[in-house]
């Protein structure tokens, strides 16, 4: 019983917020807004490389970076969290993390597509992951 | 009687008489005396004129240098040069000279009477290598090598280039009247028309496609930008941003909409057509104003920081009272709080593409000199305070309102500017700490500008987001250098053409697509560069395009392509077109990702898809490479290999060139003999011709064969298209092409069940397997 009624809280769900594609509007979107920048905030992307990235972490850190700061976003996240992993299991015992999650807000352009309309906007939530991952011990850093 | 006085014995007697007659004296030397008073009258004709200067008027290497004799007898000397044969040579004057203020703003003025300078000119010809392109002299690209940090400026930090060229256009006149003026030349198929709602009001800058007078989808011209301009009049101004290379294109058709022109209409609608006229004539004022605006293009999301550094907003009324272009101004229209608030609000945004696109904000701004750092540094957005988000949602109306439009007051600021010597001199002269800028000074005028922002890519299944997104500046004309050396003082990469161009690459835009005549111009450009390039080469180092199968390495055959993939026969194909029907666009790529056939469209014969190419595994595409439709079995096969094809000329070449060495020889035995006959008449050797001869013309047409006949079945796979631009993409981080492929073509491959492409390079035998995306 309990399935069922969750199934269908779902599909009530789904039918409220089905995104229906506005035959008015294309929407697109703008680049969401960053929290501080710096030498050790790496943003965690679908896009880019996994081992590329893992690579600039381990080298920050071995570097002698304290801590470094990992953001996801959205289908980001799970990378993000992958990533942070495998650093603990990489410098094992010497790092720690420390996870925060949070929502982000998006904004998209509504862009018209016919000539009577004009521009709009609308906000979207993402969550978002910040991962700061420290070294607890500087065992093996070369400084 | 008569006295001897000469010793006899040596020489006889001599008598010498008592007197002498004076006349008979006269008489016998009278021959002596007529050639004395000859040579005086008239002296040798051996002699130069310098040579026949008395000796206190003659003066060192006189005869080298005519401004030392006296200026009377200048014009003989040099007649006197010009028989002997010696040109006159006229030294180079000194540098110390040359670089006389005086000197040198005359030899700038003469250069610039063939190609128009821009206002940075200087500052770029003194870095940059500069090309002579479209009535302008542009600069091209860096001399340092910098391509990889122009790409990086564009993508990570701030990129600025200087587009003064775009022409630009003042439309006034009712809306309406407006909206069938352009009715003509636009569709309303290639997305928003000019009068669109959402342009209208002035907030947003817009584009459009045009196209010649009634002869869409045919007759492209090309993309261009516009702004209306804000006010409550019946009465609106329109500014086009037109690129150099239409410009005359555009205001030709303008001109001829609304002088009535078309004899091609039909006859019913002639009264209506000349009330339309009638109508333009007396509502529409069109102004073609080039060089009026500076325009500066900053891409990178540092761009944004550079600008918020650098355009210090006035705050208040007061402090603009200064400034004498205010006088004419409805001071209460310039909104100025509204505008420094909005304008502080948005400054903490860490990239442009965070703000709304294609935005426009009038902003008046303090003397950009006076915000300069002393050295160069990175402007950087550092505040840790983070954007509102509510503050990105709307923007105010009056923030777009700018006097800069008004061509009385532009003149005025031109004219009221205070140029960099006297801004040294009152700096040096009024500051009281050295070093310390007093930033509200009223001697120097405020300026108003317009920042138009670009969103860059919006799509990010395409291009990473917010990539290209950046701000236009524009200032008013007389300003440009100020501003500029202030934006590069903030850290801004300064770059050039060959940036335009891979930006748009690096993008995937379309730059001068071919079925517009600037396109096909550009093309032509670069064929004669790239063929007159190969020639340079020794035979033994020049590609066989025969041997690879290439009838054509350096242009593009779009018309041919297209005859040979019509299903009719002999049909003739003078005009061609590249479709830009935004609902067809993407319909196409659905069925390209679906591989489903494409749906029918209208003269699909005459109709180029442009699709972005992206290798799929290893290689490297170039430029005219040729994209291929695969067959069975080609998507696994990765050693597919173009077989060699045997060149019929080389034969033909060789016997030519063996020929010719006799024939060589043999005039070079008779030039000899000739010589030898006749010592006296020597034939000077004749100057070279720019026009190579008759045997080099035929030597090669037998290397690269002009007449084309087909292209579609020179290889062993069917050619579908070409690139027109293609390099590694640093953003895709893979070899990436912009091309075009013929409707017919892409609908056979879609049926085939492929939607992968084949891409050949024109100097390599073998294909490689690419992915296929329509450009929207």
């Amino acid at each position: 019983m309990a399935e069922e009624n969750n199934s269908q809280k779902r599909e009530e769900f789904k039918k409220k917020h089905k995104r229906i594609p506005n035959k008015n509007y294309a929407v697109k979107k703008r680049l969401p807004l960053r929290p501080v920048d710096g030498e050790n905030v790496i943003f965690i992307t679908k896009k880019t490389n996994f081992k590329a990235q893992l690579e600039k972490c381990c080298d920050l850190l071995t570097k002698g970076e304290k801590e470094i700061i990992l953001h996801g976003l959205g289908a980001a996240i799970q990378r993000c969290c992958n990533l942070a992993l495998q650093l603990e299991i990489l410098f094992s015992g010497t790092c720690q993390l420390e996870v925060n999650t949070g929502t982000v807000d998006l904004v998209d352009d509504l862009e018209p597509l016919i000539d009577d309309l004009d521009f709009g906007t609308q906000v979207r939530h993402t969550s978002s992951v910040h991962i700061r991952v420290f070294r607890s011990a500087m065992l093996g850093a070369n400084q | 009687m008569e006295t001897t006085e000469f010793d006899a014995t040596i020489g006889g007697e001599v008598h010498l008489p008592n007197s002498v007659n004076s006349l008979q004296f006269a008489t016998s030397r009278s021959v002596e005396i007529a050639a004395m008073t000859e040579s005086i009258l008239n002296p040798s004709k051996t002699k130069l004129i310098f040579q026949c200067l008395p000796v206190h008027m003659r003066r060192r290497v006189m005869s080298h240098n005519c401004k030392r004799l006296p200026r009377r007898l200048r014009e003989g000397h040099l007649e006197q040069l010009k028989k002997s044969g010696l040109p006159p040579k006229q030294k180079r004057p000194p540098r110390k000279y040359r670089r006389r203020p005086g000197n040198l703003l005359e030899e700038y003025n003469r250069r610039q009477m063939q190609n128009i300078w821009l206002e940075t000119h200087i500052w770029h010809a003194k870095r940059f290598h500069m090309t002579k392109r479209w009535g302008h002299r542009i600069a091209y690209a860096p001399c340092d090598k910098a391509f990889r940090a122009c790409y990086r400026a564009s993508s990570a930090h701030c990129l600025i280039q200087d587009i003064s060229y775009y022409t630009s256009i003042q439309i006034t006149g009712p809306t309406d009247i407006i909206k069938s003026l352009f009715s003509s030349i636009t569709s309303p198929c290639c997305g928003l028309g000019i009068c669109a709602k959402a342009y209208i009001n002035g907030i947003r800058e817009g584009s459009i496609h045009l196209y010649k007078a009634n002869s869409f989808p045919l007759g492209y011209i090309g993309k261009i930008q516009f702004i209306w301009i804000q006010s409550e009049d019946t009465n609106k101004t329109l500014f086009l941003f037109v690129h150099p290379s239409q410009a005359k294109q555009v205001s030709t058709i303008l001109k001829e909409i609304l002088n009535g022109d078309n004899n091609t209409d039909i006859y019913e609608h002639c009264e209506k057509r000349r009330k339309l006229t009638n109508n333009y004539l007396e509502k529409i004022q069109i102004k073609i104003i080039p060089g009026r605006f500076n325009r500066f293009r900053l891409t990178g999301p540092n761009s944004h920081a550079i600008l918020a550094r650098s355009l210090k907003c006035v705050e208040n009324i007061e402090k603009l009272k200064s400034s004498k272009w205010t006088s004419i101004v409805d001071v209460n229209k310039l909104h100025l709080t509204e505008k420094f608030e909005y304008w502080k609000m948005i400054s903490n945004a860490h990239a442009p593409s965070q703000l709304p696109p294609s935005i426009v904000i009038g902003l008046i701004v303090k003397d950009p000199r006076l915000s300069r750092p002393s050295h160069r540094t990175k402007a950087k957005s550092d505040s840790h305070e983070i954007i509102n988000t509510e503050c990105l949602l709307t923007t105010p109306k009056t923030v777009s309102y700018s006097p800069l439009w008004d061509t009385n007051i532009q003149e005025i600021i031109t004219k009221e500017k205070m140029n960099n010597s006297d801004y040294i001199k009152h700096v040096t002269k009024n500051q009281l700490v050295p070093g310390e800028v007093f930033e509200d000074d009223p001697a120097l005028q405020c300026i108003p500008v317009v920042l138009i922002q670009r969103p860059g890519s919006q799509v990010s299944n395409f291009k990473k987001i917010g990539y290209g997104s950046g701000w236009d500046v524009i200032i008013p004309s007389g300003y440009g250098i100020q501003f500029w050396q202030t934006f590069i003082m903030f850290g801004a990469r300064s770059g050039g053409l060959r940036e335009t161009e891979s930006l748009a690459f690096e993008m995937g835009e379309c730059y001068l697509p071919p079925d517009s005549d600037a396109g096909q111009e550009e093309e032509r450009r670069i064929y004669l560069e790239l063929e007159d390039k190969y020639f340079k080469r020794p035979p033994s180092k020049r590609v066989n395009f025969i041997k690879l199968g290439i009838n054509s390495p350096f242009i593009c055959h779009w018309k041919l392509l297209l005859k040979d993939w019509c299903n009719v026969e002999n049909r003739n194909f003078d005009n061609f077109f590249v479709l830009r029907d935004r609902e067809l666009l993407v319909k196409f790529q659905d069925c390209i990702s679906r591989k489903q056939e494409l749906p029918q469209i209208e003269c699909a014969e005459e109709c180029l898809v442009a699709v972005y190419i992206r290798i799929a595994n290893k290689g490297f595409l170039k430029k005219h490479a040729l994209i291929c439709l695969p067959e069975n079995g080609d998507s696994t096969n990765n050693m597919l290999v173009e077989p060699r094809h045997d060149d019929q000329n080389e034969k033909l070449r060789k016997e030519k060139r063996l020929e010719h060495k006799t024939n060589m020889k043999r005039l070079r035995r008779k030039r000899i003999k000739l010589k030898k006959k006749a010592t006296t008449a020597i034939l000077k050797p004749q100057k070279r011709k720019l026009e190579p001869s008759e045997y080099v013309k035929s030597m090669r047409d037998l290397w690269l064969p002009v007449d084309v006949k087909s292209v579609r079945r020179t290889c062993s796979r069917q050619i579908m298209g070409y690139l027109t631009q293609a390099a590694f993409s640093f953003l895709e981080a893979r070899s990436c092409g912009i091309g075009y492929v013929t409707y017919n073509a892409l609908n056979t491959l879609l049926k085939c069940g492929y939607n992968e492409i084949l891409v050949r390079n024109t100097t390599s035998r073998k294909y490689r397997l690419a992915t296929l995306q329509v450009i929207q």
